[in-house]
Order: C-alpha cells, then sequence, then structure tokens
C-alpha cells in the first residue's frame, strides 16, 4: 500500500532504456566537456609554471612522459578529440546540416570512433 | 543568477565562443604538428609577445564562457535542489573567475619583464 | 511467446514488480497488441490503455524492449524474447503500462495548440498556397502518443520545466502555419532555459517516433527563427 503522499512511482532505470548511438555520442559530449572543466584550472597553473623558467618547462614535460602523466593526457585528449568532433556535428546540425536521423546517426558513430584513435594518435606522435 | 544567460543567450554564447575554440584549436593544432619542436624559448616567445599574451587571455575567457554555459546546464539537469544548485552554480563561477585572473596575471607579469 | 512486464498496483503494491508471461499467439494476432489483449483474457488484472489499435489515437505507448513504441505498431516477428514491457519512462505510473499524462497535456496546453488570427475570418476557409500547406507536413500529423518525451533525458530531469519534443512539434506546427498571426508572442515564449533550451539535441524523440515524424528538426527551426527575430 502506498499513501498519497509518497513519491510518485516511476519506471526510469537507465540500464534496462536501449539508447540509441546518438544518445551515446551526446553524453560522451557531457562527460568530455565536464573533463575538460576540471582541466581549466589545472591547465593554467600548467602555463603558470611552463613560463617560470627553461628548467621548470623541461620538469612539466618530463611529468608529462610520466606513466600518471600519460594516463591524464591521454584522458585530456580524447575528451578533447571527442568534444571537438561532437561540437561540430553539432554546430553543423544547428543550421540543418546532417540533421536527418540517418546522418546524425552515421556522424554519432563517427565521432565515438574517430576519437580515441585522435588521442592515441596525439599521444604517440608526442607533441610536447 | 540563474538567469546570468538565459534562454538564447546562452545558447547563443555557446556557439559563437564553440567556433572561436575551434579555430583557436586547429591553429594550435597546425603550430604544435609544422613548427620546429616545441621548446623553452619558442614557448616564451609565443606567449609573453603582446599580441600572444592577448590572445591566450582571449582564448580562456572564450574557454570560461563556453565551459560556464555547459555546466549550468548540467546543473539544470541533474541538480534539483534550489541550494545546492547555487551553491554549485556559485562554487563553478567561482574557479573560472580565479583561473582568468590567474592567466591575466601570470601573463601581465612575464610581459612586463 | 514469453513477455516480462511491468506491474503496479498503486493499492496493493510498494514497489512495482516484473511479471513473467508465457502466451501462444493466434494466427491472426500480429501486432503486440492482440497479445497484449490476449494476455488481458488471461489475466484482467493486467492494465494498459489501447482503443484505436492502429497508431492514430497514441494511447498504447509504452516502453518495449528498451525503446518507446506502440504497441498497436509494433510488428511480433521483429521482436527479442523475452519481451520486456515497462510504461514510459520518467512518467508517474498509475498502474501497471498505465501512465500519468497530466503534464505532458499541460505542456501541449502551453503552447496554445490552436490558429491565433485576429483578422474577421473570410467567407469560406482561410486559403493558402501549396507551398504554405507543404510547411505542415511533418507537423500536424503528431498524435500526441509521448513515446517521443518519455525518451528524452532533457524532459527526464526537468519534465515539469522543458516543454519537450512533442510540444515543442506542436508549437512550431502553429509557427509555421501561414495563417496563424501570433509567431512573435508564441516564440517570445518559447525563448527560455527551460521551455525550449534543455534540448541538446540528443534526437531521441526523432529515434522512437512511432509515426517517423522529426521533433529535432522542429526544435532547429523553432532555434532558428528565433535567431532571425532577434537580429
Amino acid at each position: 500500500m502506498r499513501t498519497p503522499s509518497s513519491a510518485p512511482v516511476k519506471f526510469l532505470n537507465l540500464w534496462q532504456i536501449r539508447f540509441p548511438i546518438g544518445a551515446i555520442a551526446s553524453i560522451a559530449h557531457r562527460v568530455s566537456g565536464v573533463l575538460l572543466l576540471i582541466a581549466l584550472p589545472l591547465l593554467a597553473s600548467v602555463l603558470a609554471r611552463s613560463l617560470q623558467s627553461p628548467a621548470e618547462f623541461d620538469a612539466l614535460r618530463a611529468a608529462a612522459t610520466s606513466a600518471s602523466g600519460t594516463l591524464i593526457l591521454a584522458l585530456a585528449t580524447w575528451a578533447l578529440a571527442h568534444h571537438v568532433l561532437a561540437g561540430i556535428r553539432h554546430l553543423l546540425m544547428d543550421v540543418g546540416i546532417g540533421s536527418g536521423l540517418a546522418q546524425a546517426r552515421r556522424s554519432a558513430r563517427a565521432a565515438l570512433i574517430a576519437a580515441p584513435i585522435i588521442a592515441l594518435y596525439i599521444l604517440v606522435r608526442g607533441l610536447w | 543568477m540563474v538567469r546570468l544567460f538565459s534562454g538564447q543567450r546562452a545558447w547563443v554564447a555557446q556557439r559563437f565562443t564553440a567556433v572561436m575554440l575551434l579555430a583557436a584549436v586547429l591553429a594550435g593544432l597546425m603550430w604544435l604538428l609544422l613548427g620546429e619542436p616545441l621548446d623553452y624559448t619558442r614557448w616564451y616567445a609565443l606567449l609573453t609577445t603582446p599580441v600572444g599574451a592577448v590572445l591566450t587571455v582571449l582564448i580562456f575567457v572564450m574557454l570560461a564562457v563556453h565551459g560556464w554555459v555547459g555546466a549550468r546546464d548540467i546543473v539544470l539537469d541533474y541538480v534539483q535542489p534550489r541550494g545546492l544548485r547555487l551553491a554549485l552554480l556559485g562554487a563553478i563561477l567561482l574557479v573560472l573567475a580565479a583561473t582568468l585572473i590567474r592567466v591575466v596575471l601570470v601573463l601581465a607579469t612575464h610581459g612586463a619583464t | 511467446m514469453q513477455l516480462r512486464i511491468y506491474r503496479f498496483n498503486p493499492d496493493t503494491d510498494a514497489q512495482p514488480r516484473m511479471q513473467d508471461y508465457d502466451i501462444t499467439p493466434e494466427a491472426g494476432d500480429k501486432k503486440l497488441l492482440d497479445v497484449l489483449i490476449r494476455l488481458k483474457s488471461v489475466d484482467d488484472s493486467l492494465s494498459f490503455r489501447r482503443s484505436c489499435r492502429e497508431g492514430i489515437c497514441g494511447s498504447d505507448a509504452m516502453n518495449i524492449n528498451g525503446r518507446n513504441g506502440l504497441a498497436c505498431l509494433q510488428s511480433l516477428d521483429e521482436l527479442k524474447q523475452p519481451v520486456v514491457l515497462r510504461p514510459l519512462p520518467g512518467f508517474p505510473v498509475i498502474r501497471d503500462l498505465i501512465v500519468d499524462m497530466t503534464l505532458f497535456f499541460a505542456h501541449y496546453h502551453s503552447i496554445k495548440p490552436y490558429l491565433i488570427n485576429p483578422e474577421s475570418p473570410p467567407e469560406r476557409e482561410r486559403l493558402q498556397t501549396p507551398e504554405q500547406r507543404e510547411r505542415l507536413n511533418g507537423l500536424y500529423e503528431c498524435i500526441l502518443c509521448a513515446c517521443c518525451s518519455a525518451f528524452c533525458p532533457s524532459f527526464w530531469w526537468n519534465p515539469d520545466k522543458f516543454i519537450g519534443p512533442a510540444g515543442l512539434l506542436q508549437a512550431y506546427r502553429f509557427i509555421a502555419d501561414s495563417r496563424d498571426t501570433a509567431t512573435a508572442e508564441r516564440l517570445d515564449y518559447l525563448d527560455d532555459v527551460y521551455r525550449l533550451y534543455r534540448c541538446r539535441t540528443i534526437m531521441n524523440c526523432t529515434e522512437v517516433c512511432p509515426k517517423g515524424l522529426s521533433p529535432s528538426h522542429a526544435i532547429e527551426q523553432i532555434r532558428l527563427a528565433l535567431l532571425k527575430q532577434s537580429s
């Protein structure tokens, strides 16, 4: 028995809902955005340290190639790559380019696949 | 404060900063891919010239605006209690402002010397 | 045929539960609704809405194997078993597969779903050119089944403030109508962080619309119309 005052029963178990590819690309866009937002204050402090002296600059570069540094950079480059690709997708869809369902599904899949590949390429090539 | 960037204004700001930041990301990528290997002298020269410093600050302003609109959307979606919502939005605004001030100060000290 | 169905009776249950059914469809059973009606003859406590049984009334919307759809349009041979049936996600459950649509219809009424035109009506109907009429295609066909809004994450988080894909498609149906003179007021009403701009173009709405309509396209057009209006 339920009393009238209790919160209404709802079905909203996200694990029992089959999400289309567009929804996966969208939540990844949100997650990558949060990661980049967290990275922003860190980026400012990296900027500050990198300008201090050549020694500090090299220390930062060494930290970037350490195990934990590589992990953080891998996450950050994936986040940036996905956020940029999914962002381009949304900017185009806003003006009606690729906003049909079939094209939107294809571009969502493309962004999800391309982002880790780009991130891996940047990491392996080592831009810093 | 919730209305700081309401409705269409926030949507337009998000899109405008997105386009600007896209250009910045592509320019940065080109600079890293096509230029000489990155070292302190080249890095320092890029960031501390008046043009470089102003562009860097502008990019951080765009990042802060873009991040604010996105973060606010997330809070409006997932955080319903009013008090917690205002506290979170305030904290995000504070961190973004502090980040911006820090970048300006760092570039100002290096530009002055 | 195996089915797993969400059961909840507010008078006797504290929590919803899943109930397994096994039933053999008969020769004439083509759609999921046919099986549900057969099940109801075995277990008359099972509750669901249905009326026209041909995708016009929009009453038998439910979550079928994780996606929203109309039981009357869902072919049996396309279904993976066990067929898992749940009420529309995010909507308050009244009983079993029946949900409370009050908020959904409140949003629909809020966009003034009728022509507004203060000019005195002509002798016969207000005429449209074939082009003007063409713009209403893909908009007027909505049957308000709520499959889209109940599949929209933005609507799940803010069901009281976001109008949702169904309401916004209907809003655009009147914005796009050449006979309606309230376009500016309609757009002003929609220019709000919640009412329109909760949409993040996830496109779950367009994915599940049983009529093949595209609420996401209507929302895109509303945003562009707002942009034009303010520039």
